[in-house]
């Protein structure tokens, strides 16, 4: 069996993967901030819980997404227990290629749909 | 009469909340709680600070409801995880094996883990209020077997144990009592006090309300009164030795915190250890109703909870948990 990229092999991503990945794109951030961000991104409608957010991180460090970041961004909110989190070049190749699977289901959508709303 | 707002007080109903959810994050397998319980304990600390500031009436139960919805279903997803991935890559499920796996998950542990309960009556007055809905540890005095014993957490009733139990006079009444005295024993109350073997009790989860003596509730074994039931007079005539009641064996004597106000095994007699439920796990929900209320579910008591939930409801008391006191032993009585 010939062996599919892995860029391949992990698409399509699920909705809160994709969203992490996005509110990871710009900044390192804490579990409570990814959820925030995530938040923010999709209008309120993407409500991560601490189980599904956290469980998500998991298996993105093990796929090597994302990874844990040393450095503490902001040591005026710092807790030791929150954790801050980034992605890795893997993660932004991933995000990229999901982007580019979503603009082409995108663009044939819009072209089939196109005459309906004329 | 000061009118109150359900949220007029929403600090010790998110401080519970936190307290119940760090104690749910053991349902998760243990690598995942030792990696990550740290920061899910804090993301739901900062989301139940956010929330203050936030508008909204129902906007606690929402966050409650989403909270432990994630709950259920992850630690489903990780257990199950933990189980089929060791060693492969990563494999995606379904959601209907999520369901059905959650689904059993709580038939089992609704029917052999846990179990719901409303105390009745206030003879546990002082730890346990007339309407608080408890949550009754099915596992803590079930004997295992030869096997479990080694597994599960498991200990027999001992002294200051707080124990649920089938009603012996009326097996369909489940009682919520604290053990005074375990087989060999021997029990009588002097002036209100218990002496356990000789040593006198100091019993600080007790409350005394009476202002006049009973010499039979105060002074027990005394005569038996007319009040006592065929069990009661059972104990006296077989178990009392020098005025002294003698537990026997698998048997347990169960007294209630309210002392002056509690039928228990002075009026009834003992309580077969196998008649032992559980153990009270916690109060999920305290409602200010008095004793009648809860013996029967009538649509009155229905209207009564759906006008009233948020101010009848005793918000401190969620989550509340009923510990195991032990009383001092404080010297001969002779």
């Amino acid at each position: 069996m010939a062996k599919k990229p892995i860029t391949q092999e992990l698409l399509p991503l699920t909705p809160p993967v994709f969203h992490i990945l996005l509110a990871l794109a710009d900044e390192e951030r804490h579990g409570y901030g990814i959820m925030q961000d995530v938040a923010r991104q999709t209008g309120g409608a993407l409500q991560l819980g601490p189980g599904t957010l956290y469980g998500c991180l998991k298996r993105m460090q093990t796929a090597g997404l994302v990874e844990e970041s040393e450095e503490r961004p902001d040591p005026a909110l710092d807790d030791e227990r929150r954790r801050y989190y980034r992605m890795t070049t893997l993660g932004r190749r991933i995000v990229r290629a999901e982007a580019q699977r979503l603009a082409g289901a995108v663009t044939v959508a819009m072209s089939r749909l196109a005459g309906e709303n004329a | 009469m000061i009118p109150q707002t359900p949220t007029a007080n929403p600090q010790p109903l998110a401080a519970g909340f936190c307290r119940l959810y760090s104690m749910l994050l053991y349902a998760y397998p243990p690598e995942f709680r030792r990696e990550y319980g740290g920061p899910m304990e804090q993301f739901v600390r900062d989301r139940c600070r956010d929330l203050r500031r936030a508008p909204g009436r129902l906007k606690f139960f929402r966050l409650a409801l989403h909270v432990l919805a994630d709950w259920f279903r992850t630690t489903v997803r990780e257990r199950a995880a933990t189980v089929w991935n060791a060693g492969r890559a990563p494999v995606r499920h379904s959601s209907v094996t999520e369901w059905a796996g959650t689904i059993l998950i709580y038939l089992f542990a609704t029917t052999t883990l846990v179990q719901a309960y409303v105390i009745p009556t206030g003879s546990m007055e002082g730890n346990l209020l007339i309407g608080d809905h408890i949550l009754v540890d099915r596992l803590a005095y079930a004997d295992p077997g030869p096997f479990g014993r080694h597994i599960l957490p498991y200990r027999d009733v001992k002294h200051g144990d707080i124990i649920a139990f089938t009603f012996p006079e009326d097996v369909r009444q489940t009682y919520v009592k604290r053990v005074i005295g375990v087989p060999g024993d021997r029990i009588r109350l002097l002036h209100g006090q218990v002496i356990r073997n000789g040593c006198r009790l100091v019993e600080p989860y007790t409350q005394h309300i009476a202002n006049f003596h009973d010499p039979y509730r105060d002074d027990f074994p005394v005569a038996p009164d007319a009040y006592t039931s065929p069990r009661g007079r059972d104990m006296f005539e077989h178990h009392v030795c020098n005025g002294e009641v003698v537990v026997p064996p698998g048997m347990l004597f169960a007294l209630g915190d309210n002392r002056d106000n509690s039928l228990d095994s002075r009026y009834w007699g003992f309580v077969p250890r196998v008649y032992v439920v559980g153990k009270p796990l916690m109060v999920y929900w305290s409602y200010d109703a008095p004793t009648a209320d809860f013996q029967e579910w009538t649509i009155d008591h229905v209207i009564d909870v759906a006008q009233h939930f948020f101010t009848k409801t005793r918000w401190k008391r969620s989550f509340l948990i009923p510990r195991t006191q032990q009383a001092m032993e404080a010297g001969d009585a002779r």
